[in-house]
């Protein structure tokens, strides 16, 4: 099964400096379509119908997110880009933005049309700052050719802060705040930025918008398995010859992209979806990859026999410890409680109640933390100690 | 607070612009001084309180002093398996992470993923990513930032 | 307004629109442990001792801030959300100093009070204890951030009523921290003069009255004279 190139259709053929580029091939005509042909409510029921489902990880589905947020009462509405990409081993949004930033435009001008919003803003993580002039460049070539009209985006850079992507975290980000998530509800479409109906959309997300309207619902539909249309794009790092972004057909199986594209040898385990997401042992490489099974955002990292379980989770739990925003109290103390028996783990000073422990924490910290963060922060815990017991028992500590 | 209400408040408008503000400061002094957060509270009729906290809470702003670069190493799982270049980075400036050389032309700091991994081991100077990094590499990179 | 029925605890109840789960149990005489809440300041969701369950729901919901919805079918206290408060309150324990023998709050403080109830003994999750100095410069307020559990009601009660502005919330995770100005400094604010506003809100020893008797023991320290034996 080879690589099925629709997000990325334009990597590495345009020009990302130059519109004209774009414009040569298809770009704007579903800009155009969309504002000629269709009305606001055909165009959503357009995207509803094709099945487009959220790439930033919760897969929440597009059209439906649309809807609630053109149905909102309000006249002041607005579309967020979500270019935070802050979860580890993801980098596909990085590297569609440096190739086609317009097609990104294009996406949300689309977006803005449908729910009837004058502004749209791209949350541009601070590490990606030097994409900032590229992506500057390129809104300001559409709005000099009139292919932003009654529609204006502005860039917001973060400050080095992984729970900004979080979407509420991302909105306060903007307000000028701390970026905290917010409790729930209410939700973007009916209170977001501003307090204003709001729709967040991934990158990627938005990179299927103007390629559904112009080749229509069933075209896209087509592709995938019964609830995960299209295709998806993922971030390939780790013990593999060629990390890299490669994009399949929702539903391919794992081994195809591990194996077939990125050239790894026989590993020990994967981790997919990121600090959040979950470990699986290698030889569960015939997994699909959609959101029926696993996806997230669709970072992959494989590590190899060599690898250390106990050492990568203790890692990973390093990690969200770090960034978790300090809200909450099962995620703000309860990360880093984790940490700290990982830690013991780590040096082969386990003890038998911890692994309990353990258990005990991550069930409370999935069922009562703020946000996603806390929620999913001990899967990697969780998974690894269904998968690889024996790993964390070998390092009890022997009296 | 009323969904429908028109445009959003002059001082939501005033208040969303704060990191946008100190993203500016950051980038042209390399830090945030106290006066300087002092002032820009005042001017935008916040606490001084509100501002630290913001500056506190990003961790590519840096409310103390800091050096004229910055070196981020990034730490994360793909970098990790790649060898970090913390050893080397050390050796080539003379400080470990968390320092800044006496002369003040680097701070060394470790980072989260950076969105580089398809080329780890990966670092940002500044706002610069290198990628794909040997030791030897460190020198040639290095002697840009002055 | 209007009017609908839910089910708490597998009782029928009334609720109206606008309401929380919180508010509707509270009406019903059930009682739902809170630390970040206050009928007095606009919601924060922060500290979780309030979870329950929504038949439905993924993951428990804070009843402090969840709008209460026709025919939601609620639990505030199975086994499920029994266990998860009290995750939650030996996870704030855990970073707690042990000092409430001493401490002025003692028997008024609601974390000590929620802990019984919870019947939450010794935490099984060990934490750093955060170590503060004392702030008691102030002649109007004594701060010991070494007892804070991150409420922000104090920051609210302090920007939303006295309209003062005075804390911040700063740093992140593990090391976030209610603060004044640049966190370098005793608070000691002249506009805190005949406020105090903050004071009750707080649910535990962090924030109290400068007491008469700490002044008096200040003023003379007692001291132990003669030698120790060896
Ligand atoms: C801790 C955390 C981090 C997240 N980071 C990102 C991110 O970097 N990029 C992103 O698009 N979505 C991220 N999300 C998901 C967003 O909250 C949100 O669901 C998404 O942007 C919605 O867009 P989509 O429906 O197009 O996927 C994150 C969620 C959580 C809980
Ligand atoms: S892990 Fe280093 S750039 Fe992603
Ligand atoms: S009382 Fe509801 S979250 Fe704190």
């Amino acid at each position: 099964m080879p690589e099925k190139r629709i997000v990325l259709r334009n990597c590495g053929v345009l020009d990302p400096k130059d519109i004209s580029t774009y414009l040569e091939k298809d770009g704007f005509k579903a800009w155009q379509k969309a504002r000629t042909e269709l009305s606001p409510e055909q165009l959503i029921a357009e995207i509803k119908a094709s099945g487009l489902r959220g790439r930033g990880g919760a897969g929440f589905p597009c059209g439906l997110k649309w809807e609630l947020t053109s149905k909102a009462p309000g006249d002041e509405k607005y579309v967020v880009c979500n270019a935070d990409e802050g979860e580890v081993g993801t980098f596909k949004d990085r590297y569609i933005l440096e190739n086609d930033p317009f097609t990104l435009i294009e996406g949300l001008a689309i977006a803005g049309y449908a729910i009837g919003a004058r502004k749209g803003y791209i949350y541009l993580r601070a590490e990606y700052h030097y994409l900032l002039d590229l992506l500057t460049g390129a809104i300001n070539q559409a709005r000099d050719r009139g292919l932003l009209e009654q529609f204006d985006i502005e860039i917001r850079q973060g400050a080095g802060a992984y729970i900004c992507g979080e979407e509420s975290a991302l909105m306060d980000s903007i307000e000028g705040k701390r970026g905290e998530a917010r409790y729930k509800p209410p939700f973007p479409p009916s209170r977001g930025l501003w307090q204003r109906p709001t729709v967040i959309n991934n990158v990627e997300t938005l990179m299927n918008i103007p390629q559904i309207i112009l080749n229509g619902c069933n075209w896209f539909s087509q592709m995938g398995t019964e609830r995960s249309k299209g295709t998806k794009v993922f971030s390939v790092s780790g013990d593999v010859q060629r990390p890299a972004v490669y994009e399949l057909v929702m539903g391919s199986p794992l081994r195809e992209l591990v194996e077939g594209l990125a050239r790894a040898k026989a590993g020990r385990f994967i981790q997919i979806g990121g600090a959040t997401g979950r470990i699986v042992p290698y030889e569960m490489i015939d997994t699909p990859m959609d959101f029926e099974h696993i996806l997230g955002a669709g970072s992959i990292i494989v590590f190899d026999q060599s690898r250390d379980i106990v050492d990568i989770v203790r890692r990973t739990m390093e990690f969200l410890a770090e960034e978790s925003c300090g809200k909450c109290t099962p995620c703000r103390q309860g990360t880093r409680v984790m940490v700290g028996i990982l830690d013991k783990f780590a040096h082969g000073q386990g003890e038998e109640r911890d692994i309990r422990s353990l258990e005990e924490l991550s069930s409370a910290m999935m069922l009562s933390s703020l946000c996603g963060l806390g929620q999913a922060a001990p899967i990697p815990v969780v998974d690894s100690l269904q998968r690889f017991r024996s790993d964390y028992e070998a390092r009890i500590r022997k009296n | 607070m009323n969904s429908t209400a028109g445009d959003i408040s002059a001082e939501a408008k005033k208040r969303g612009k704060l990191l946008v503000l100190l993203e500016q400061a950051q980038d042209k002094l390399g830090c945030l001084p106290k006066e300087f957060m002092a002032r820009l509270a005042a001017s935008l009729g916040l606490s001084i309180s509100e501002v630290y906290g913001l500056a506190t809470f990003y961790s590519f702003l840096s409310p103390g002093p800091s050096g004229r670069n910055v070196i981020r190493v990034c730490k994360s799982l793909p970098c990790y398996l790649k060898d970090l270049l913390i050893e080397s980075v050390k050796r080539e400036i003379g400080v470990g992470p968390g320092e800044t050389t006496s002369d003040g032309r680097f701070s060394f700091e470790l980072t989260n993923c950076i969105g580089a991994c398809d080329q780890a081991p990966a670092m940002m100077v500044n706002h610069d990513v290198y990628g794909g990094l040997t030791p030897e590499e460190l020198p040639r990179i290095l002697e840009r930032y002055k | 307004m209007k009017e609908f029925s839910a089910t708490i605890n597998g009782s029928p109840v009334t609720a109206r629109d606008g309401m929380t789960i919180l508010e509707v149990a509270r009406e019903n005489g059930i009682d739902i442990p809170t630390l970040c809440y206050s009928p007095e300041l606009t919601l924060t969701g922060a500290c979780r001792i309030c979870v329950v369950e929504v038949e439905g729901s993924r993951t428990l919901v804070g009843s402090c801030h969840t709008p209460i919805a026709p025919g939601m079918v609620i639990q505030t206290h199975s086994p499920r959300v029994l266990d998860a408060r009290r995750v939650t309150m030996e996870l704030l324990l855990a970073s707690h100093p042990e000092v409430c023998i001493v401490c002025d709050k003692a028997n008024m403080c609601d974390l000590r009070k929620i802990a019984a109830d919870l019947d939450v003994g010794l935490p099984r999750f060990r934490l750093p204890k955060h170590y503060f100095p004392m702030e008691d410069v102030s002649p109007y307020i004594t701060r010991d951030m070494s007892k804070c559990i991150q409420c922000w009601k104090c920051v609210k009660a302090c920007s939303e009523i006295a309209k003062k502005n005075v804390y911040g919330i700063a740093y992140r995770g593990f090391k976030s921290k209610v603060v004044v100005d640049f966190d370098d400094q005793p608070m000691d604010k002249e506009v805190c003069r005949d406020c105090g506003i903050c004071i009750p809100f707080c649910p535990t020893g962090a924030l109290c009255k400068p007491s008469p008797v700490r002044q008096a023991k200040t003023a003379r320290p007692l001291v132990i004279t003669g030698t120790a034996q060896q």
